[in-house]
């Protein structure tokens, strides 16, 4: 206590007091493994490199169709930045909601004589920070490639960082004027059923947005323009000029064409509107963000206004004496001991409570149902087998990621969420070893169930024979148990017991490292598998073909029993 | 010091405190008992300020916690049962924190803070960190960091929680010093044998009510009972603890 407090704003002394936590945070990192670390740094590297490979061929690709090029690939950046902007707003609302309201430190901090404006401007940083990261992460390479691929002058680079800067903090502080919204009107079954009813609504409006256009062969021929506007017409939505998401794009591509007081324009105007909603979230949120704080506390239902509701939640109390619908549900899958089916109950009724939990992996594995729903319409251009087989693979690998993000996000937090209520279960005769298992079989019965009814659609709709369905049908099958094996192993061999979030225990080092290894895991795989494969043009099955597959099996019999095998050790001597 | 007045806090349909006025002078010792859910931690939660009361109002050292939050805040400290530390700072680096956000006088600070470290047996433990300690010396931690700041209220729920009998005696010790120094301490227990040891008064919530407040001999006279105070305890609240729905009510607001 021999330094002077300084005269810093209890702003800056938040910010300071957690920015020594995180670097601490990282030094433990690297001093826990520095072989993992490192594993872990090459991979972000592998990535952004593979990434901005990828974008590099993908731009060129696009650029390379005469007069049309780069209207799609302007189109293409509007598209893109206008769905990130949507899937940013919801990571801000999920993180914000999680900061400001079901936080220790705020809580904490809640007694102590600092202005709720500025606890709220705390938590707005650091859940803008959260919620960001990765969104500059994925569209760094992408940035990169489109500058290379337009030739652009040294400046664009920074400028393109200024404007990002400006536009992550739209969506961050429309994400919690939301949360505080949503936290002082809904409760949690009202928001369950709004999250359910909005995705659903937004999925409809995508599908019909994104749904097939009917082209003759002839028009397809000789009318390439018309045809080509129509088919962009479906995706003006992006060019939307109140979207924030237009001015980044715009702002970036006049930019990167030189015409600098264009460009400039859409900075300013993403600027004013940062200074702006800024201001308003920065002045006006706090009291609102208390009485926030004190309903959730303090609330009932927000149905519970309305008779029907009450009679309803009577009759509920009534049948909760009984036996649950889940449980006379798992009564009936034939192995299952009553220890056991009072474990996947509790998990099951948990996550389904936890809204933020389920919320993100719905929003991933909708939007993969509309792509995968759309190929039938594709499917009919699609008559060469090379594209056919390309397209099956492509769809192979967008469901193994989803699972791996399902399996990272979902998963691997389980051990962890059973924190300081461990001994619960724990010293129960199932035994912790059995807990592992009983996890490991329900995340690979959801994750699998999903997956598979995703893989079996595309590849239905892709017209494949059976034989090929059914070999793609086993190895996501195959590769669900491996992720949730990865994920389950991993989550025993490195538990956070001390957090109830999630997404903080899912951002730990193990958390970090179960995405690493899955991601490595099914981009080998796919690649391994599709140059393998017995079903292109050229191909036919050969000895290459067979050990490859083995190869497969091997790996996913290794990276999946491995870690759940250490997993299962870990927690027979674990002490707590 | 504390004063409520006609505090009502309703969860939905629940009311988990209704109509509790009680005034507690400066340097007095008050312990609020009562069964679960009885409605004690609301109350406390209103008193610093984590919630809003339905009616009613709450005073902490002469202003409005809804009104004037930030200068009854200033002179307010709050241990709850389960505090919160930032596990990746030491106790010293803590301690300093907690002081800047008071805006204490550094020197005043750091006399405070070695004064209560070495009362509390700290010393050794300053520069490790949080996250390596005990439960019982992080609970140690949070109290020094709560009397940091020489509060004339001091509030605590559950004190004595994770604190070993030796430090659960310095605990009591300060406590009644700080109470005799004119500081106002309002706790919150189930432990009986506390609140008859320490306290000038006890409270009794049931119900959400406070239905009985005075002495330990006031109390056992007016339940026409003898001896321990747990008697009189389980005489006055009879009615067997709240509902379970009290409890589960703030519990299952949040999404």
């Amino acid at each position: 206590m021999n330094t002077a407090p300084s005269s810093r704003s209890p702003l800056a002394l938040l910010v300071g007091v957690n920015l020594r936590q995180g670097w601490r945070r990282l030094l433990a990192l690297r001093r826990q493994s520095r072989l993992l670390s490192t594993m872990i740094v090459l991979f972000l590297v592998g990535y952004a490199g593979m990434a901005f490979k990828l974008f590099q061929i993908g731009l060129r690709f696009a650029g390379s169709f005469p007069g049309l090029g780069p209207v799609l690939i302007e189109r293409m950046v509007f598209l893109l930045f206008a769905f990130l902007f949507v899937l940013l707003l919801l990571s801000n609302l999920v993180i914000s909601y999680s900061n400001l309201f079901r936080n220790r430190e705020t809580a904490f901090l809640l007694p102590l004589p600092l202005p709720p404006e500025v606890i709220f401007r705390w938590k707005f940083i650091e859940s803008t920070l959260l919620a960001s990261w990765a969104f500059v992460f994925l569209v760094a390479p992408l940035l990169a490639a489109y500058g290379l691929h337009a030739g652009v002058p040294w400046h664009f680079y920074p400028a393109t960082l200024l404007f990002i800067a400006l536009f992550i903090a739209l969506p961050a502080a429309a994400g919690a004027w939301l949360a505080v919204i949503v936290a002082r009107w809904l409760d949690r079954r009202t928001f369950q059923i709004t999250t359910l009813v909005l995705a659903a609504a937004g999925l409809a409006w995508l599908a019909f947005q994104l749904r097939p256009v009917e082209m003759s062969e002839e028009a397809l021929e000789t009318r390439v323009l018309v045809v080509l506007d129509s088919l962009l017409a479906r995706t003006r939505f992006a060019l939307f000029p109140l979207l924030p998401s237009y001015w980044l794009s715009a702002g970036v591509q006049q930019w990167a064409e030189g015409a600098l007081a264009a460009a400039g324009f859409f900075g300013l105007v993403l600027l004013s509107h940062v200074l702006f909603f800024g201001t308003l979230l920065c002045t006006r949120m706090g009291r609102r963000f208390f009485e926030a704080v004190s309903h959730v506390q303090s609330r009932g239902s927000a149905l519970g206004a309305w008779g029907w509701f009450r009679a309803w939640q009577e009759r509920r109390r009534r049948w909760r004496a009984r036996r649950g619908g889940l449980e006379v549900l798992l009564g009936w899958v034939p192995g299952v001991p009553p220890d056991v089916r009072a474990l996947l109950v509790k998990d099951l009724r948990l996550f389904w409570r936890d809204t933020t939990q389920w919320a993100q992996s719905l929003v991933l594995f909708g939007l993969l149902a509309v792509y995968i729903l759309n190929l039938r319409h594709f499917s009919t251009q699609l008559t060469n087998t090379f594209w056919v087989t390309v397209v099956a693979y492509l769809n192979l690998g967008a469901c193994a990621l989803n699972l791996a993000t399902l399996t990272t996000r979902c998963v691997y937090p389980q051990f962890s969420l059973e924190g300081k209520r461990l001994w619960i279960v724990g010293l129960a005769p199932l035994g912790l070893p059995r807990v592992l298992l009983a996890k490991f079989a329900l995340g690979t019965a959801l994750s699998l169930g999903l997956s598979l009814g995703l893989i079996v659609l595309s590849c239905r709709l892709l017209q494949l024979p059976w034989d090929r369905t059914l070999w793609y049908a086993a190895t996501i099958t195959i590769m669900a148990f491996t992720l949730n094996g990865l994920a389950i192993g991993l989550g025993a061999l490195y538990p956070n017991l001390k957090e109830d979030n999630p997404s903080k225990i899912v951002s730990g080092f193990g958390g970090t490292f179960c995405l690493v290894l899955s991601f490595v895991y099914i981009v080998g795989s796919v690649l391994l598998l599709a140059f393998s494969s017995p079903w292109h043009p050229t191909g036919a099955y050969r000895a290459g073909t067979f050990v490859a597959w083995g190869v497969f099996g091997l790996l996913s019999l290794l990276l999946g029993w491995l870690p759940l095998r250490w997993g299962r050790r870990h927690a027979e001597r674990f002490e707590y | 010091m504390i004063e409520l007045q006609h505090l009502v806090k309703r969860f939905g349909d629940l009311v988990a405190v209704n109509d509790v006025s009680l005034t507690i002078g400066r340097g007095e010792f008050f312990a609020l008992l009562g069964p679960n859910a009885a409605g004690k931690t609301t109350t406390l939660k209103i008193l610093v300020g984590l919630m809003k009361p339905t009616s009613g109002s709450a005073r902490v050292a002469g202003f409005d916690i809804q009104r004037q939050p930030l200068e009854a805040r200033r002179r307010l400290a709050y241990v709850p049962d389960f505090p919160f530390l930032y596990d990746k700072l030491t106790p010293r680096e803590f301690l300093r924190f907690t002081a800047e956000l008071f805006r204490m006088d550094p020197a005043r600070a750091a006399a405070r803070a070695q004064a209560l470290g070495a009362r509390f047996h700290l010393e050794s433990y300053l520069d490790l960190p949080i996250e390596s300690l005990s439960h019982g010396t992080r609970q140690r931690v949070a109290i020094v960091s709560a009397l940091l700041h020489e509060p004339e209220v001091f509030i605590m729920d559950e004190p004595m929680v994770g604190l070993d009998p030796h430090h659960a005696r310095v605990l009591k010790d300060v406590l009644k010093e700080q109470a005799l120094a004119g500081t106002t301490v309002l706790v919150s227990t189930h432990q009986l044998s506390v609140a008859e040891e320490m306290a000038d008064r006890i409270g009794i919530m049931h119900q959400g009510r406070l239905i009985a407040v005075g002495t330990g001999e006031e109390l056992r006279e007016r339940s026409g009972t003898r001896g321990a105070l747990e008697q009189t305890f389980l005489a006055l609240t009879a009615g067997g603890p709240a509902t379970p729905a009290a409890a589960a009510a703030p519990a299952a607001a949040g999404p």
